[in-house]
């Protein structure tokens, strides 16, 4: 049938019989029907609606939903803030404290965006531990599984290149140590590194190459991956409990749609407690020289961070690299690692074993770091293990030359 | 939506000669490759430009070789003007300066596991690494945890009885 639509004055040529489409622009369509004749829109929102729901599904399925709330709440809160930064070794610090202190709004957009970012990481491993006890990842839904895992790591990358934008100490160190963990790669570490960074040293470039990483390259990927995501969610429709629940589907819209709305709400409600009770911190700015700072990296990345210290000379990059990768791998490999044809945890008992084996040790080392001494501490905790004098620690004479 | 059955749809004419439709075929993939090859060789050559940056030596006159004893260390600020990519900052440095009797010694403050700024502790003679508890004695050397090699020296000139450091190191900091 052409596009192009009939005028009521033409005549209707042979056997052709007006379409509905064509009934609706000649009997002065409102809005909403005109507007759908073209885009083609409501059509697309029904299908959404109705999406069959199996029976069993509830509340364990709304965290996809509250997922997509909070990274539209980056997106809107990040375009905020990219309008008062300025990425510049001299600016950026200034910025963000402008930010922080400039305007009263400021800081809670600040907040939301560095909360969120927390909540982010908090909601999407729940999310991924869902579907892996579920074994909703099995056939046909492998690929749903493996661009999950993408977004996944898209979500820490944002993180990793967001944490450097303030340029203060903790963003400066973090960075430092973080770039250098590409460095312990054998044969391309170093170029690696300094491909990151842009340079050498953890300066400028590195500052430019992660702000365009972050506002630009991850976004773009996200927003690809998560379209693919839910194109494959609505095409194999959502899997629905282990064990099959009696009764018909049930369409998304009213009672799935409202469960979720009701976990938007709480999730959304939850960060704004957050952003206005605990606003974001800014340390002193970023100094390469500054010795009274121990870096230590974001609460989630803090089980490497352990990782590390438990890794004896020379071994670094089994914490840096390997584990990390094996795990990643592992993860893309899930579907097909699991043979067994059911769905059900008791039935999948090598799957279940080995993942919890791994949540454990992620779980674990992370409560380490969470509950170690304070940073400020810890060095002169070491200090007194291997001290061979007395405790008291008396500062080594500093002395300054310039040129 | 149309379903393939529109007018013109119906009334479309197929490319037929299947020699002609294979040069087809060839030339859009091809003016397809250079023109993704137009855009991407440029743009990847450019992000990789930092790789191709060869190091200079930057030799810098810290202190007078006589204000540091024989056996003693000292945490040693510089300042140098250096090019941090667009622009040329004057950008602070800290290098460990240890006089052995027949020469001295100046250790970078990264720590060799994964660059954290090291803290030297005179009482103790050993040098801590706050983030993942490195210890080095004052030569440089790993007494524990897990660097995997001793500290990373800057070369060190005297010349007139001051001390010139190389602020650029050959491994990475």
């Amino acid at each position: 049938m052409p596009h192009d639509v009939l005028s009521p004055e033409e005549p209707v040529v042979g056997k052709h019989v007006k379409s509905e489409q064509e009934q609706l622009v000649a009997d002065r369509p409102s809005i909403k029907d005109w507007t759908d004749l073209r885009l083609g829109w409501w059509g697309f929102v029904r299908k959404n609606l109705d999406e069959p729901m199996p029976p069993g599904v509830g509340w364990w399925q709304t965290l996809g939903n509250l997922l997509m709330t909070l990274l539209a709440f980056q997106f809107v809160t990040g375009l905020a803030l990219a309008m008062f930064y300025s990425p510049g070794t001299e600016s950026a610090y200034l910025s963000v404290k402008h930010i922080n202190e400039g305007h009263p709004v400021g800081l809670f957009v600040r907040g939301l965006h560095v909360w969120g970012s927390t909540l982010i990481v908090c909601v999407t491993v729940a999310h991924v531990l869902r579907v892996f006890f579920w074994g909703s990842y099995k056939k046909p839904r492998e690929l749903t599984w493996v661009v999950g895992v993408m977004i996944f790591n898209v979500i820490l990358g944002f993180s990793f290149t967001g944490y450097l934008l303030p340029w203060d100490q903790k963003a400066f160190w973090a960075t430092t140590v973080g770039t250098r963990i590409a460095g312990t790669l054998p044969v391309v570490g170093q170029g690696l590194m300094t491909l990151i960074r842009g340079g050498e040293e953890v300066g400028a470039l590195t500052l430019t190459r992660f702000y365009a990483i972050h506002i630009m390259v991850l976004p773009a990927a996200l927003m690809g991956f998560t379209a693919l995501h839910l194109y494959l969610v609505r095409r194999h429709h959502i899997a629905g409990p282990v064990v099959p629940q009696k009764g018909e589907p049930v369409k998304f819209y009213p009672n799935q749609l409202f469960k979720d709305a009701i976990v938007v709400l709480l999730g959304v409600g939850i960060l704004a407690y957050m952003s206005l009770s605990m606003p974001p911190s800014l340390e002193a700015i970023a100094d390469p020289t500054g010795a009274d700072f121990a870096p230590r990296p974001e609460w989630y990345f803090l089980g490497m961070y352990e990782l590390l210290k438990i890794m004896p000379a020379g071994w670094e990059v089994l914490a840096t690299a390997v584990i990390p990768g094996f795990v990643t791998v592992g993860m893309l490999l899930v579907p097909w690692i699991d043979r067994a044809k059911s769905r059900h945890p008791a039935y999948r008992h090598w799957t279940i074993v080995a993942g919890t084996a791994v949540i454990l040790m992620i779980g674990i080392m992370t409560l380490k770091g969470i509950l170690e001494t304070p940073p400020e501490h810890k060095a002169a905790h070491a200090a007194e293990k291997v001290s061979v004098g007395t405790p008291e620690v008396t500062p080594v004479p500093r002395l300054e030359s310039g040129r | 939506m149309c379903e393939g059955n529109c007018e013109n749809c119906k009334n479309q004419k197929v490319e037929t000669d299947p020699k002609r439709r294979s040069f087809l075929s060839w030339s859009v993939g091809a003016i397809n490759l250079a023109v993704l090859g137009g855009i991407f060789t440029p743009v990847i050559g450019f992000i990789g430009s930092p790789l191709r940056q060869k190091p200079k030596d930057d030799w810098i006159d810290v202190i007078g070789q006589d204000e540091i004893p024989v056996g003693a260390t000292r945490e040693v600020r510089f300042k140098a003007k250096v090019v941090d990519g667009y622009q040329t900052v004057t950008r602070e440095y800290v290098v460990f300066l240890k006089r052995y009797p027949e020469k001295i010694v100046a250790f970078d403050p990264a720590c060799t596991h994964l660059g954290c700024r090291i803290l030297y502790k005179d009482d103790q003679k050993k040098y801590l690494c706050p983030c993942h508890g490195g210890v080095f004695d004052e030569d440089g050397k790993v007494v524990s945890g897990p660097p995997p090699r001793a500290l990373t020296e800057h070369a060190v000139r005297i010349k007139d009885g001051r001390v010139f450091v190389d602020r650029r190191l050959t491994d990475a900091t």
